[in-house]
């Protein structure tokens, strides 16, 4: 065997092993991101499954448990909401009117969160602040 | 003012084009009074970038709302450098910002145009080309002198989690380190061009090359710091888009350089030395258009413009200019060495770079699985770290062994007797350390296996520079003689150093949530933690409540803590600042999550071990760069030869 066809070989296995291995992360670790409309649009599919579902909390749908590991709010798609119940620790800037990524269990057309995650404050896009000065008063202490 | 930088912005649109026009046409026709025409239209580009960029930096430090930019990410409560950092958060602001450094680099590559006149000559017209691409791209798409249509006497502000030291220069590192990225490929492209494959092309992109991946990887590792410290998850890496698109370019420039050496010693890996330096630079406008076309549903707010489609075009440009250039010139590509041994130095080089490469692939269809899941299924697919975790181990370790022996093999032949001698001995010695830390309680066989190799690494380097000083007996002349070497050498004892704060944090990390009382103490994780009270205070932007704690380890005097939870006033946001007590074993790092009332609060607790090494190989990894970055004497300089080197003990002219 020449050393070119050698080297070939151990790079095609090579390569075989890390294809595998990166296929086992991916078969242990996809989900379904999906917004509201979607998420119901297939629901019965969907029942059962781990997914992360990407929306708007309701004003006035919120409620914090006071240790902040239990929260319960209604999410918004364009057309359609569903009810989510998390048991977690809550990010720091969980409120209503805001756009959310749930990540849990789509049962019965609502979602058991384990994961509550905001939209980071990435760069590029500009900060949509959620109050003005004034009304800052009657914001939550801790 | 506003006018005025939007003047400037045209007009650097117009002499940026112009000096890439005349200075790509004047390659051929090689006529002095153009190449200077060339360059004054570029120093004009450079001069009217720069004023547009003063008058938006103006415009953020005064407050000037009447700007879009300005209202959109400024506002008169931040500090003044925070409002400054402002100039390269937004979109607009952040590609004036490259397009400034990029033209920078343009007029640095003009002073080299001595070296190889028709070689510089391509390159700044390259370089120059993708300078007008970016003002074009602000012209017509994301423009950061445009009006604000609305009359604001506020700004939104920069977001609380952006407040952080960090972000003053991760940013701006970034940028730089992609428009140095620009001249190596400029350089390969030029040489493709105009057929001078021999090593020119790598005496003059070298520099660059390894310039912008310290700036890469100093970027890199200031984000990861930034999520360590602000994110309050107690990582530093999530496998983000975001970050992967930085990484991706780190990635294939690591493996560029090394490809870079292997051409100049042994006249092999040509094509992928030429490749590779398109790529990396066709990665980092990869980046951008991940961060920037909103094909992400995430939790990132990505924008969404049709930049970022423009930034993927490009990439393609210069990916099928590069293959196609390449194939043309396959002929004269074919190095005059083959690979002669298992255990030659540029063996290793090639294994390392097909695993880099490997790697970058895995990564990059991992980062764009989403979206095509999305165009070809209809539902977006996430996956999870475990697929880049399930690679980054073998992979990983592979490299940090090569690290380990590269010191000990030669160019173009097996390592002699005396080497395998070393080598054994070496390797007693990384037993010997590795038995240490698993009687010191180190247990998960991959942390012991990267000690190992670590430890393996830095006696393998120890050993060769010893060598090194026996043979030559002078230790100044060693150092000046072999600078780059020497400096490659403290480069890899870096990277050996964050391999070990790597597997050290994510195979040995503990984590807990607690409920304390004011004058609980709690036992974890081999410390006490003693939870004093909780103090509340207000400052002009705003409200902070702060757990104040004391930990100590064994009864040692104890360290103060203070994990926070800010209000910020403007944004009426909570921010988490944690806190974090850092030895050389690692990290205790305390998160507030609330208080209860009464002075009850809720905690998360992690014990993050080792992780200080990621930060101090950062620190020696980096300075081992800049030590080899640093141009050499002009008698070291040879821009002509191209005669690979012959099998030898061990490379002398590591100068050159």
């Amino acid at each position: 065997m020449s050393p070119g066809i050698k080297l070939l070989t151990g790079a095609a296995l090579v390569a075989a092993a890390i294809g595998y291995l990166a296929f086992l992360g991916a078969a242990s670790s996809w989900q379904y991101y999906l917004s509201v409309d979607e998420a119901l649009a297939d629901a019965a599919q969907l029942e059962g499954l781990r997914l992360r579902v990407s929306g708007r909390v309701v004003a006035g749908s919120l409620s914090i448990g006071e240790d902040r590991r239990h929260a319960a709010f209604e999410l918004a798609g364009d057309s359609h909401t569903l009810q989510v119940a998390c048991h977690c620790l809550l990010p720091d800037n969980l409120a209503e009117d805001i756009e959310v990524v749930v990540e849990g269990v789509f049962i019965g057309g609502n979602v058991r969160g384990e994961k509550v995650i905001t939209r980071c404050a990435s760069k590029y896009e500009p900060y949509e602040a959620t109050t003005t000065y004034d009304n800052v008063a009657t914001a939550p202490a801790t | 003012m506003r006018l005025l930088g939007e003047c400037c912005l045209l007009t650097s649109l117009v002499a940026t084009g112009y000096a890439a026009f005349l200075s790509l046409w004047n390659v051929g026709s090689k006529q002095p009074s153009l190449s200077r025409l060339a360059a004054y239209a570029a120093f004009v580009g450079f001069a009217s970038i720069s004023i547009s960029l003063a008058v938006l930096a103006g415009a953020l430090a005064a407050g000037d709302f009447s700007y879009k930019y300005v209202a959109d990410y400024s506002s008169t409560l931040l500090a003044w450098h925070y409002r400054l950092a402002a100039l390269w958060v937004g979109q607009a602001g952040s590609l004036l910002l490259w397009a400034w450094m990029m033209s920078a680099s343009a007029l640095v590559l003009w002073l080299q145009r001595k070296a190889d006149s028709e070689l510089c000559r391509t390159a700044f017209g390259l370089v120059m080309g993708n300078v007008c691409f970016l003002v074009a791209v602000m012209v017509f798409a994301a423009d950061p002198m445009a009006p604000s249509l609305t009359v604001a006497r506020e700004g939104a502000g920069l977001s609380p989690l952006l407040q952080h030291p960090n972000m003053l220069v991760h940013p701006p590192i970034v940028f730089l380190s992609y428009a140095g990225w620009a001249v190596p490929c400029a350089f390969a492209l030029g040489a493709l061009l105009n057929n001078r494959l021999d090593n020119t092309w790598i005496a003059l992109a070298r520099p660059w090359a390894i310039t912008a991946w310290t700036l890469l990887g100093v970027g890199l590792l200031l984000g990861a710091q930034w999520a360590y410290q602000e994110l309050g998850w107690g990582g530093y890496w999530g496998w983000d888009p975001v970050e992967n698109g930085s990484l991706l370019p780190w990635l294939t420039g690591t493996a560029l350089i090394h490809c870079m050496l292997a051409w100049r010693h042994r006249d092999c890996l040509k094509k992928s030395a030429l490749l590779l330096a398109v790529v990396t630079f066709g990665l980092c406008n990869f980046a951008t258009f991940l961060t920037r076309s909103g094909i992400f549903s995430s939790v990132h707010a990505f924008s969404e413009s049709p930049i970022g489609w423009m930034f993927l075009a490009l990439m393609g440009l210069l990916l099928t200019s590069g293959a196609m250039l390449t194939v043309r010139r396959r002929t004269a590509l074919v190095g005059s060495n083959a690979l002669r041994h298992v255990l030659a130095r540029e063996t290793l080089i090639l294994g390392s770079v097909f695993l880099l490469v490997l790697f970058t692939l895995v990564v990059m269809v991992g980062t764009l699985v989403g979206p095509l899941s999305k165009m070809f299924t209809g539902r977006f697919v996430q996956i999870g770290p475990a697929v880049y975790n399930n690679v980054v181990s073998p992979v990983g370790l592979a490299l940090l062994a090569a690290t380990a022996a590269v010191p000990l093999l030669q160019w173009g032949g097996p390592p002699t007797a005396a080497r395998r001698r070393v080598l054994v001995g070496c390797l007693a010695f990384s037993a010997a350390v590795v038995l240490v830390a698993g009687m010191a309680g180190m247990q998960h066989p991959l942390t012991l296996a990267v000690i190992g190799l670590a430890a393996l690494t830095a006696a393998t380097l120890s050993a060769s520079f010893w060598q090194e000083v026996r043979q030559r007996r002078s230790l100044p002349a060693v150092l000046s003689g072999g600078r780059r070497k020497f400096a490659a050498y403290v480069i890899h004892l870096g990277f050996a150093c964050v391999a070990l704060g790597v597997a050290g944090s994510s195979l040995g990390t503990q984590r807990k949530e607690v409920t304390l009382n004011e004058g609980d103490t709690l036992e974890w994780a081999g410390r006490q933690i003693h939870y004093v009270r909780l103090e509340q205070h207000e400052l002009p932007d705003k409200l902070v409540a702060e757990a104040v704690l004391e930990a100590s380890r064994n009864g040692s005097t104890p360290v103060e803590l203070r994990p926070a939870r800010h209000l910020h006033l403007l944004q009426n946001d909570w921010t988490t600042e944690v806190a974090i007590a850092s030895t050389w074993r690692g990290d205790l790092y305390i998160v507030l999550h609330a208080g209860l009332g009464g002075g009850q609060v809720v905690l998360s607790l992690v014990d993050n071990p080792l992780i200080g090494f990621i930060w101090v190989g950062g620190v020696v990894t980096t300075t081992g760069a800049m030590v080899s970055a640093w141009p050499a004497s002009k008698r070291h300089v040879d821009f002509t030869s191209s005669a690979p080197q012959t099998c030898s003990e061990e490379p002398r002219a590591a100068a050159a």
